[in-house]
């Protein structure tokens, strides 16, 4: 849930999702769901000459199972916020 | 430092490793460094400040055994899946 | 049918429990009896981890302390303390007496 709520603060800022296939994607994260399915838009691939079947695809619906990495833009992201969410996440899960 | 007795089950050991650097290795021959920021259960985890290694095995025809390349990138903020996370190792205190 | 099958036997032609063995119990006996002990870790992949058992979990999620990695019987890694995620196990043996 916690990570789920990360992705949320960083929609429609730019990230790259890389995937299993080694395919790597960057775009504009425009949504994102509980399985870290991502909806990316303004897509362009990394290394087009390997992949040219992607190379008219504008936009894009990931499978969160089909994702090895999401390279997030700093700026957005606050450590200090996310060491003590996730410190809180895990008492609650503890006391369970 | 003894941190065995505060430890009663395995989250407690990466718990103790937020906002440190840690080790951590990955299917596909894939090794990260990096910052832990934050994790959840199913070892999704957020790192900062991240090097990749990556050992690729080239297998040469006519030679004997195998030859291992390493190919390093680093990253500066990185969601890491935790489906692919193997192993997760603090730094050494 | 007017017949209802005989009652079973009274208890003194049913089989006497097994004796005691050192090795009886069940899987969950076995890991309470391996925590703080040196085990091996068998991963799917073939890699070995040496290391003492501080604690495991449900999903077999595993900490170790003062852990050897093993490849191919020559020592590949040591790490002072390691999460080993469930899923990669395939065993965890006992490496001395529990």
């Amino acid at each position: 849930m916690l990570i789920f709520s990360v992705f949320k603060t960083l929609t429609d800022q730019q990230v790259t999702v890389e995937l299993k296939n080694d395919l790597s994607i960057t775009g504009t994260l425009k949504s994102v769901d509980q399985f870290l399915n991502i909806r990316l838009d303004n897509i362009k691939v990394l290394d087009e000459a390997r992949h040219p079947h992607m190379m008219a695809v504008k936009n894009c619906f990931i499978r969160g199972s089909v994702v090895r990495y999401v390279q997030l833009p700093p700026s957005g992201v606050d450590t200090q916020l996310l060491e003590d969410a996730t410190r809180r996440e895990h008492v609650s899960q503890a006391k369970r | 430092m003894d941190t065995s007795l505060a430890i009663q089950e395995p989250f407690d050991l990466i718990r103790l490793s937020l906002s440190e650097r840690v080790f951590v290795k990955l299917r596909g021959d894939r090794e990260l460094t990096g910052v832990l920021h934050a994790y959840d259960g199913h070892m999704n985890l957020i790192l900062s400040d991240v090097e990749e290694t990556i050992m690729i095995i080239d297998q040469h025809e006519g030679t004997t055994g195998e030859q291992h390349t390493i190919a390093k990138r680093k990253m500066d903020m990185l969601f890491v899946r935790g489906d692919g996370v193997i192993l997760v190792s603090p730094p050494s205190r | 049918m007017d017949e209802s099958p005989p009652p079973p036997q009274p208890s003194e032609t049913s089989p006497p429990p097994p004796p005691p063995q050192a090795s009886t119990g069940s899987p969950t006996d076995f890991l309470k009896g391996v925590v703080g002990k040196r085990v091996v870790v068998r991963l799917t992949s073939g890699v070995d981890y040496k290391g003492i058992l501080s604690c495991l979990d449900g999903y077999m999620n595993i900490a170790l302390e003062q852990t050897e990695e093993h490849v191919n019987g020559t020592v590949t890694n040591r790490y002072g303390d390691a999460f080993i995620r469930g899923n990669n196990v395939l065993y965890i043996s006992a490496a001395e007496p529990v």
